[in-house]
């Protein structure tokens, strides 16, 4: 098995942004990533710091302390001094003490109560998440009673009765409320796993409900717990000091609440022992501080997404020389990619998702993108369009994209800005995701018009009437909301949206691959007939072969981050150069045809952090022998074809130069 | 439909918790505090005080659990809330609406300021993100968010009252003014807000910065707002009303979640700045063991909350159309 985590960062998929990844080899070595991340956070760093002091003052106050915190022997409301470092309580007791005695119960109240609230929260959110059903919604309501009930005023309630509750009554006071946050989130990322694959397979395994909530739920939530730990901690530290300080705690105990309460009592802050008053506090505040900064920084670990990753330039400059060909571009040709390199990164460095891409589009010309998932083709693509960006979030560090004969790499936002949607657009693979659920189709349509165009409120609104009824959609739906369209209309939406202003470049990502077979096809014919009669280009990604078979000019395959072959359509599928086109072929049926084995491709592609030495199929290969895995292929021309193949390497005619490092 | 019929049905399930607590605790309480009061106040207050108590606990010695439960359901229904030990022969309901107009005017508008503040301030730094706000907002207000409330208080008073002397320390309005709707009273009773008003924004906007800047470091992950930005539209316009329009959705349910606990919060500002509204209240209510009062506060408290989280409900179904027809 590859590393899955290498393979995700290439083409992350949406959902898997702010949950842990679940998968065997991740899960295995979480422990050491956390460690890792944690010792690269500051904020983690700050916070685990002071822990680690209020930890030795709780553990060891007689050997810190200069006095006994009860003694009443100096004299009273003494200012800071050499002796006594915070002064003297308005009783003649030597406040530093005080503190250092204090912390003790605020640690294990903190300790306590955020080991208890997390026990319930486990013990609640994972059931009703598991569970489901009746147990779910009674378990859900409970919590989120609990959940919305002025939590302090009611423990003040129930401290108003039983006053100056000691130890343990706090804690289980506390704990017996501060859980419901914490179940809230565990049941829905319960929930989440629960439709994941490894947990269906456990099921289907035959484990039992517990083994599976033990082994298999509990491990991938680790984060989750342990932020529910430091909620609930940080709440009881401050609750506890809120409860001491008006008066409802033992006003014998040592801790900072009661040492507030007696200060408030005494005007500490007004007479001059200021420091009485305000250390506590800072105390207590600091101890929070740890909670919150911890929780922050955890939060931060478990959602990739929150973290902001710099790609490390200078290592892959350094693997490839820049080599961009200073040629003009030809006038028939609406999109020239030459040399276009990609590279992501990642915790273990840069990884190129894009290795050398190039080709031309000529005006009007379709061209599709083929490969396996995570084989570069929509990083590809949208780096053509300067849409990079999380969770697509690679860089292109080499190479031109000269769309119309202007550099696309090299233009600023602003300039971009007035060149997209106008002469080239996009349409997405789901448009569930990419239509914004809170406007409407018009609202939609509008800003991209007044964005562009001097256009009025009434010819927007016949415009847009006019590109639905040329993907046939009745206009009548121009004032929905996405939600409210079938997922064929939303798809056919997204498209007359891309016609708003005829561009002459649509860039399409999967725009069908939403839909089942019939709604596929059809659609399929109506952009292939909106292209004929309207004249745009199309670059079309997809990993199914047969879809663009009868629509497309030429086919791009890509492989491992490089083209394999590059070829017209027809010809491609006649007679297929490279092994992993024809193992393409093979992995999908002919809708007409007849019924064939499908063969497909055995095994995975490889990580890309550490491509193969030869060539990045080779290990997948059928035909592969000797010299595939000792050398890297080029691109060579085959009839005219393009392919990166030593199985055509017999009349030596490299296309593209070679390159230092690279043959 | 059904969504509104579910919503307020759990409304209504929280309210009928509230009220039972207030019934249960004084009960579960080891030695039956409830018991014990009434015995230690027995021939030190009037008879009708002593009625007013045995409303409060729903105390009847002839009655059962249950029945006094019932009895005790109806009277809160009805409004019935007793009699104030402390301001006898005042009746709680009337007390508690006299401090309620300062906690709403305080705690109301204190609270969602923070919220907007906080709510714009995460919005921009997660949009900016590795900015300079970013790098210094969110950690900063990470650590006042674990501030006690009322320690900032004191600290507020001790700095800007006693040194600084820019503000009046204690209480909603100088004892000396009229008060009603005159320009003197309201500046006056502005003029005391300011401090618990700063301390309670600083303590609770840190929770909303931090919520919302990873909501929408979450949208700007999503497809559409990729496809905003293909469609060429100004950065502003993206921010807005595509990712904050739907990060902010979270948001507000954070917001209804986390009512509960900023309030509690506010209660301690209150005390500490003596100001006249529930809060103050509720804590002169527990000092003077006067349980009528702090039961009908409790409860007054938690429908305030319920009442603001009805209102983030209607704001959440007004920015986002799935809700409003959801069910």
């Amino acid at each position: 098995m590859t590393l899955p985590s290498v393979a995700d960062s290439v083409e992350p998929v949406g959902a898997t942004v702010g949950s842990g990844p679940p998968e065997e080899a991740t899960r295995r070595g979480a422990g050491a990533d956390v460690f890792r991340a944690v010792a690269h956070n500051r904020k983690a760093l700050v916070g685990l710091g002071l822990l680690l002091f209020f930890g030795v003052l709780a553990v060891f106050p007689g050997q810190i302390a200069p006095d006994d915190p009860r003694a009443k022997i100096y004299p009273r409301g003494l200012g800071p001094s050499v002796h006594h470092l915070f002064g003297t309580t308005a009783y003649g007791e030597d406040v530093f003490s005080q503190l250092v005695f204090g912390t003790r119960q605020s640690v294990l109240i903190a300790l306590a109560v955020g080991g208890l609230a997390t026990v319930i929260a486990v013990i609640v959110g994972v059931s009703a998440g598991y569970l489901g059903g009746k147990t779910d919604g009674v378990l859900s309501l409970i919590t989120d009673v609990i959940l919305v009930i002025p939590i302090f005023p009611l423990i003040i309630v129930i401290a108003a009765y039983e006053r100056n509750s000691g130890f343990f009554t706090l804690v289980i006071v506390l704990g017996a409320l501060g859980w419901s946050y914490g179940a809230r989130q565990l049941r829905s990322q319960t929930l989440s796993l629960r439709r994941r694959d490894f947990l269906e397979a456990a099921v289907v395994r035959g484990e039992r409900k517990r083994y599976v909530i033990v082994h298999e739920i509990l491990p991938t939530m680790t984060s989750l717990i342990l932020a529910s730990f430091l909620g609930a901690a940080l709440y009881a530290v401050l609750f506890a000091a809120g409860l001491q300080f008006i008066g409802l705690g033992d006003p014998n105990s040592q801790s900072w609440g009661t040492m507030l309460y007696w200060a408030e009592n005494n005007e500490a802050l007004g007479a001059g022992m200021a420091y009485w008053a305000i250390m506590p506090g800072v105390c207590v505040a600091l101890l929070g501080a740890a909670f919150a900064l911890l929780n922050y920084a955890f939060d931060e670990i478990s959602s990739p997404a929150l973290r902001l990753r710099k790609l490390e330039r200078a290592g892959v400059d350094a693997e490839r020389a820049t080599a961009v060909l200073a040629v003009s571009p030809d006038p028939k040709n609406i999109l020239e990619v030459r040399g276009l390199s990609v590279a992501y990164a990642s915790e273990h460095g840069p990884v190129v998702a894009v290795d050398d891409v190039s080709f031309d589009l000529r005006r009007g010309e379709f061209l599709g993108i083929v490969g396996e998932s995570a084989c570069g083709k929509s990083t590809l693509v949208y780096a053509i369009a300067r849409l990079l960006g999380a969770p697509l979030a690679g860089e292109i560090t080499d190479g031109q994209v000269l769309f119309k004969g202007r550099d696309m790499v090299t233009l600023s936002d602003k300039q971009l800005r007035h060149i997209r949607w106008r002469d080239y657009s996009v349409v997405m693979q789901s448009a569930m995701n990419a239509l914004n659920p809170v406007l409407t189709v018009a609202a939609q349509m509008r800003d991209a018009c007044e964005a562009h165009s001097t256009m009025n409120k009434r010819q927007i609104e016949e415009r847009s009437r006019e590109v639905l009824r040329l993907v046939s959609i009745d206009p009548v739906h121009l004032h929905s909301y996405p939600h409210q369209l079938s997922g064929g209309m939303r798809q056919r939406a997204m498209i007359a949206m891309a016609l708003l202003f005829t561009p002459e470049l649509i860039i399409m990502d999967e725009p069908t691959s939403a839909l089942d077979v019939v709604g596929q096809r059809s659609l399929m014919v109506q952009i292939k007939e909106l292209q004929e009669q309207l004249g745009f280009a199309v670059v079309f990604v997809t990993h199914d072969m047969s879809l663009v078979r009868h629509f497309s000019d030429r086919l791009l395959v890509m492989y491992a981050a490089q083209v394999a072959e590059l070829g017209r359509t027809a010809q491609l599928f006649r007679k297929p150069l490279h092994p992993y086109t024809d193992g393409l072929l093979e992995a999908f049926p002919s809708i007409h045809g007849p019924k064939e084995h499908l063969l497909g491709i055995p095994g995975s592609p490889p990580d890309l952090l550490r491509p193969p030495a030869g060539c990045r199929f080779a290990p997948r290969c059928p035909h592969v022998f000797a010299r595939c895995t000792a050398e890297r292929p080029r691109l060579l021309e085959v009839d005219g074809e393009l392919v990166r193949c030593f199985l055509h390497d017999q009349p030596v005619v490299p296309v593209v130069e070679a390159k230092e490092g690279v043959a | 439909m059904r969504f509104v019929v579910r919503r307020l049905g759990f409304f209504l399930v929280t309210l009928w918790a509230a009220v039972t607590l207030n019934f249960l605790i004084p009960r579960l309480m080891p030695g039956n505090a409830a018991i014990a009061m009434m015995s230690r106040y027995k021939g030190h207050v009037n008879p009708q005080a002593m009625h007013a108590l045995e409303i409060a606990f729903g105390v009847h010695n002839h009655q059962s659990l249950v029945s006094s439960y019932f009895t005790y359901l109806g009277n809160i229904a009805r409004g019935h809330f007793g009699v104030s030990l402390t301001f006898f022969p005042d009746t709680v309901a009337h007390q508690v609406l006299q401090a309620l107009p300062w906690t709403l005017a305080l705690v109301g508008i204190t609270t969602i300021l923070a919220f907007l503040l906080g709510t714009l301030i995460g919005l921009v730094s997660g949009w900016r993100r590795g900015g300079a706000l970013d790098g210094v907002l969110p950690p900063l207000f990470v650590i006042t968010s674990a501030f006690p409330y009322f320690w900032l208080a004191l600290l507020a008073i001790w700095l800007f009252s006693l040194k600084l002397g820019w503000f009046p320390e204690s209480g909603g309005y100088e004892v000396t003014t009229t008060v009603g709707w005159n320009w003197t009273f309201v500046s006056d009773a502005f003029t005391h807000s300011i401090l618990p008003a700063l301390t309670i924004i600083v303590t609770a906007i840190g929770g909303w910065i931090l919520t919302m800047r990873n909501n929408m470091i979450t949208v700007l992950t999503e497809d559409y707002v990729r496809m905003a930005r293909a469609k060429g539209l100004k950065p502003w316009r993206i921010m807005w009303t595509y990712a904050g329009r739907n990060a902010i959705l979270p948001n507000l349910v954070g917001f209804a979640m986390s009512l509960g606990f900023v309030v509690g919060g506010a209660i301690l500002v209150e005390f500490v700045f003596n100001y006249p509204g529930v809060g103050w209240m509720f804590l002169q209510s527990v000092e003077n063991q006067d349980y009528a009062l702090m039961q009908a506060l409790f409860l007054m408290i938690t429908v305030t909350v319920l009442l603001a989280i009805l209102a983030a409900d209607v704001a959440t179904a007004i920015l986002d159309p799935r809700t409003r027809e959801r069910g």
